[in-house]
This record gives C-alpha cells, structure tokens and sequence, in this order.
C-alpha cells in the first residue's frame, strides 16, 4: 500500500559522506531486524494455530510449541526493538520536549539519548553475560523438548547490542544537525 | 532512609527520567538497575538479565501481538464502514438512532479492532459528516466518536485487560468478563448524554429523509456477523477455560485474516505485511515495557518498598474509599500523559497489594481503572483521539471537540461512581458464569 517515504530533509542520503553511509547503514539493519520480527510473528500465529489443531482436534498432546513461540516472541522483542526504535515505536512523554524551545529541546534529546543507550548498553553487557553462561554450561530448557537455552538468550545482547547502535546512530544524526530532536518517525510507519 | 522516604525518592527520580522523553520501558529500567546497585550493591547487576528475560518467558504473553495482529487485520479492512452502516440500517427509526448507531460501531468495532485512533478514523469518516448532515451539533458528533472509541479498552477482548492480568496475575477471561456490562452501561451513558445534548440544541429525532428497505437491512448482515462469531467464540472458549488466551488470541487473528481476505479482498502480501509490521511495532513497545517493568517491581520489592507502602497505607487506617479517591486521581494525572498499557505496567505490581489490603476486589479494581484510563484517550495532550476527529472534520475547531468530548469525560467518571456504589456491575457476571473467584 505505501510507497517508502522519502527520508526527512538532511537525513541521511546514499552516496554521502562516511556518516553517511553508517546512518543509512545502520538503518538498513534495523530494518532487517524489523523484518525478522515479524517473519516470527508470522510463525508464531502458523505454530499456535497448529499447537490448537493438535490438542483439540487430533486430541494429542503438544510437545514443542509452547516453548518454540515463546522463544520466538522473546526473540522477536529484542530483534524487533532496533526498528522500532527506529521508527519512534517506544513510547515515551513528550510533555517536554513539545513546549520546550530549540536548543533545550536538543539538549533534552541528546541526554534522553544517552540515558536510552546507557540501560540499552547494560542490557547488551549483562545479556551477553546470560547467554555465554548458557553456551558455557549447555544448559536445556526444562521441558521434554530440551531445547538448548542459549538460541533464546542470544536474541537479548544481540538485540539490545543493534539497539546501542540504532541509538548511536541517531544521536550522530542529531549532533549533526541531520535530523530535528524528537523528530517524526523515519521511515515506514 | 527509610522505606517510604525512598518509596518517594525513586517516584521523583522516575517522574524527571520519564519527564526527559527517554522511552518509558529504559526509564523504569535505569531507575531500577541505578538503584539496586545503590542499596545492594553491584552484585545485583547480575540479576538484570535474568529478570529482564524471565518477564517475556510466558506463553501467556503471546495473546498480546496476537490481539492486536488480529485488530490489526480488522482495522486494515472495511469492516468499520459496514458496521456502522449495518447498525444505522438497523436503528434508524429509532430516536437518536443514528447516535446510537455510532457509539455502538466505536464500541463494537473498537473491541475489535483493539484501537481507539483507528475507531475514530474509521467510524469517524462516515459517522460525523452524517451527524452533522442530520443537524446533529457539531460538538456532539465528534465529541461522541471521540468517546465511542474509548470503549475498546473497556469491551472485550481488550489488550489493556491482557496486560493488568498479566501485570497482576489475574485471570484474564474473568477480567474479559467483567468488563462487558460495564461497558455497556457506558456505551448507554454515552448514548443518554448524546441524545440530551442534540435535545437541547433544538434536535428533533425524526429521520424523514432516510429510510431503508428490508432487503438493504438483510444484505449488510452477512458481513458484520463473521466479526460478532468470532467475539463470541473468544470470550466462549475463555471463560469457559477451553483453551487458553494465546490460543484463542492466535486463531481469532487467522480467522480473521480469512474473514477479510473473503470479504474484503485484503490479503496481498504487502498490505499483509504492513499490518504484521505495525502488530511487531506495537507488541514489541508493549513487552519491553512488561520486561522493564518487572525489573522495577523486582527492584521495589527486593527494597521492601512495596510492602512498606501496603502496609502503611493499612495501618493509616484512614477511609478506604478516599485512598480510592486518591489512588484515581494520580491515575487520572498519569493519564494525561501515557498510554494506559504502559500506566498499569509501572503501577498495578505497587497498587494491587494496597489494593487487596484495603479489601478492594482485584478484578473490580480492573475496571476502574480502565474507565479512568478511557479519560485520557480523550484529554488533552496525549489524547489521539481528539486529534484524528480534528484530521477528520478539519473545521470543527479543536476546542469545539474538546467541549464537546467534555460531557463524556464526565460520563466515564458517573461510570466509575457506579461502579463504586454498586461493584457487582463488573462483579456479578464473571461469578455468574465462572464462578465465585477463589
């Protein structure tokens, strides 16, 4: 239904500087990420329409896919949080932000930057922590299926870790004037 | 320090880190981590992770992107269109049918759609330059679709239900359950204040200039009853606990998807995947908040600071209801500025224990508290609804809509006095049909 949108003036452009090129670049993978998300979405709705099948038309009993979607959503959360970063999707109050003027608006989205990427940071540190001790151990998940737990874990540093990014991205944006504090959402919304 | 003056400091800490426009699920999580590491100290760190994963590992969470998938669908379609158009066909000889009409698609169509913007626009576009056209006042078309669309956080199924059940372990088929005879007692209220308002202004409720022949009135039916069945298989297969919300959730969105591939022609890959997009968008928002959440709980609890807060509370022995007061009104403040998911994310795990503690029932508690939410859908300045009305009837002036959603505003608080005086409005039902809870 939508053509892609135009980016906003003075965002980033192909063809451009260095920066350039890592803003769009960056950009480009949180949208692969967004598309990740929803392709497990799209199985997530396939696997709990055939776990329904299973249990109450053929009577069995469903094995893997409480635990398959489960991870899926888990991994589509932290995979999917990059786009929707990116795309302005976390709420948030923009009390602020509305009735301050320019330059205190810049400030106030510089420092909402930073303190997004500092818990987005310590999330990727301690998330990594989580995953190597799964991989370390080989730790199963506790159900007949077994699945190794260190698949759902990955998704956490990996996801919050693009995040960092994302966040980096647009502060580099804003510091250089290529998109307006607490701007509209970029790209497809 | 103690419990309660650090019960204050963190309420002030996250108040400045919401106030920034970090997005609310990285301030509830930095105030949790910065002051876990404060008061225990930096081994505490390596719990973050844990808890963080632990809040998203739960099959029930799943009903979340699935609602929403399926509201999703339904809003992408036409469905708004005939259903308003299916209800005016019905009602129109009836006084103030056309209002009627009108609040019933918002209600209905909000339910399932799952959005209240997206009942605006949808019912909106049709429903206000019809009012108007009828010489409905211009503060009454609009003010009641801005109030209509409210009501889908109230109707079943509803998102802002899901998330207090999970948010307070309640059953979410009984909170389903108990949000229906309040709603539609609100829906009535609506009604009641439309049609004396367009009394008022000199309305005479005769439609000369319309009418429809049976078969008109039989045609649109076959469209808009698929979307009733599956509302009803939903809340069947829920309360009657034959399978659980996620699955329900996950087969109403694939019916769904058929219905309006069949109906409406909508299943081309791409039009089919911007909706999954903005269902991913939506549901993602929602869970990191979940997940931030519960680490702030975990953070208030492993501080005492909840259970301090319970316990003085009780010990203040001061009137129950004027606690209730209070509580409502800083939920009526926070509603100003948030959207109600992420609202009872950061405050039922800290409220429910008072809650309970002052022998408030958790399920009736529900309810108020998502009446008190539909408010500030329709309150400035976070209130979208008054926004997409403005896009829609661009000259109605914004304070023509907001004085004419005033009265509704209104409504929504006779509502929650209702409910108060006689709990058994959002009680009775659920125990009737599942039961007393135990």
């Amino acid at each position: 239904m939508q053509e892609p949108q135009p980016g906003p003036p003075g965002a980033a452009r192909p063809g451009g500087g260095p920066l350039d090129l890592f803003i769009l670049g960056v950009r480009r993978v949180s949208e692969a990420c967004g598309v990740i998300a929803v392709l497990l979405l799209v199985a997530s709705v396939l696997v709990v329409c055939q776990l329904v099948f299973v249990r109450y038309v053929l009577g069995a009993s469903a094995i893997w896919q409480h635990e398959f979607v489960t991870y899926g959503l888990i991994a589509a959360t932290f995979i999917g949080s990059p786009f929707v970063l990116l795309t302005r999707g976390h709420v948030n109050v923009d009390l602020l932000p509305h009735y301050l003027p320019g330059p205190a608006r810049f400030g106030l989205a510089f420092l909402a930057g930073l303190l997004g990427l500092t818990f987005c940071a310590l999330l990727t540190w301690q998330g990594f922590l989580f995953f190597h001790e799964a991989w370390a151990t080989g730790e199963t998940g506790a159900t007949v299926w077994a699945p190794p737990l260190w698949i759902p874990r990955l998704a956490m540093p990996l996801g919050m870790g693009l995040m960092c990014l994302q966040y980096v991205a647009d502060m580099v944006a804003l510091a250089t004037g290529r998109s307006a504090p607490f701007g509209p959402a970029e790209g497809p919304t | 320090m103690s419990e309660l003056e650090l019960g204050g400091l963190i309420a002030v800490v996250t108040t400045l880190l919401l106030l920034t426009g970090v997005p609310v699920a990285f301030a509830l999580g930095l105030v949790a981590v910065g002051f876990l590491v404060a008061f225990d100290g930096w081994g505490t760190l390596n719990f973050t992770a844990d808890v963080f994963f632990d809040a998203l590992n739960s099959f029930t969470l799943l009903s979340i992107p699935m609602f929403i998938l399926m509201g999703g669908v339904v809003a992408s379609s036409r469905a708004g269109a005939d259903l308003y158009e299916a209800l005016e066909r019905w009602l129109y000889r009836v006084p103030g049918g056309l209002l009627i009409s009108n609040i019933g698609a918002c209600g209905i169509f909000a339910a399932l759609s799952g959005s209240s913007p997206a009942t605006c626009a949808a019912i909106g576009k049709l429903g206000v330059p019809e009012m108007r056209r009828r010489g409905y006042p211009a503060s009454v078309a609009t003010g009641s679709i801005a109030a209509g669309g409210t009501l889908g956080i109230l109707i079943p199924p509803s998102v802002t239900m899901i998330v207090y059940g999970i948010a307070t372990e309640t059953s979410i088929g009984r909170l389903f359950i108990a949000g229906l005879i309040p709603g539609l007692m609100l829906m009535g209220l609506f009604i009641v204040w439309g049609m004396f308002a367009a009394r008022r202004h000199g309305y005479q409720f005769v439609d000369k200039d319309v009418s429809y022949s049976l078969r008109q009135k039989l045609e649109v039916l076959p469209k808009v009853g698929p979307f009733f069945l599956i509302i009803a298989g939903i809340l069947y297969v829920l309360y009657g606990g034959v399978a659980t919300p996620s699955e329900a959730a996950g087969v109403g969105a694939l019916f769904c998807m058929i219905l309006v591939a069949v109906i409406y022609r909508v299943w081309q890959p791409r039009q089919m995947f911007a909706v999954f997009r903005d269902a991913m968008r939506e549901a993602v928002m929602i869970l990191m908040i979940i997940a931030a959440a519960e680490l702030f709980s975990y953070m208030m609890s492993t501080l005492f600071i909840t259970q301090t807060l319970a316990m003085s509370i009780a010990e203040m022995e001061a009137n129950r209801w004027f606690i209730m007061g209070l509580i409502n009104l800083f939920l009526l403040v926070a509603g100003f500025f948030l959207p109600p998911v992420a609202i009872i994310l950061m405050t039922a795990p800290t409220l429910l224990p008072i809650i309970e503690s002052l022998d408030f029932d958790a399920i009736w508690f529900a309810v108020v508290l998502t009446i008190n939410m539909e408010i500030g859908l329709i309150t400035p300045p976070v209130g979208l609804n008054l926004y997409v009305i403005n896009g829609i009837a661009p000259d109605v002036r914004l304070p023509t809509i907001l004085w004419g959603a005033l009265p509704f505003v209104i409504c929504m608080v006779l509502a929650i006095v209702l409910l108060c005086l006689f709990p058994g409005l959002a009680l009775w039902l659920p125990e009737v049909l599942m039961g007393p809870a135990i």
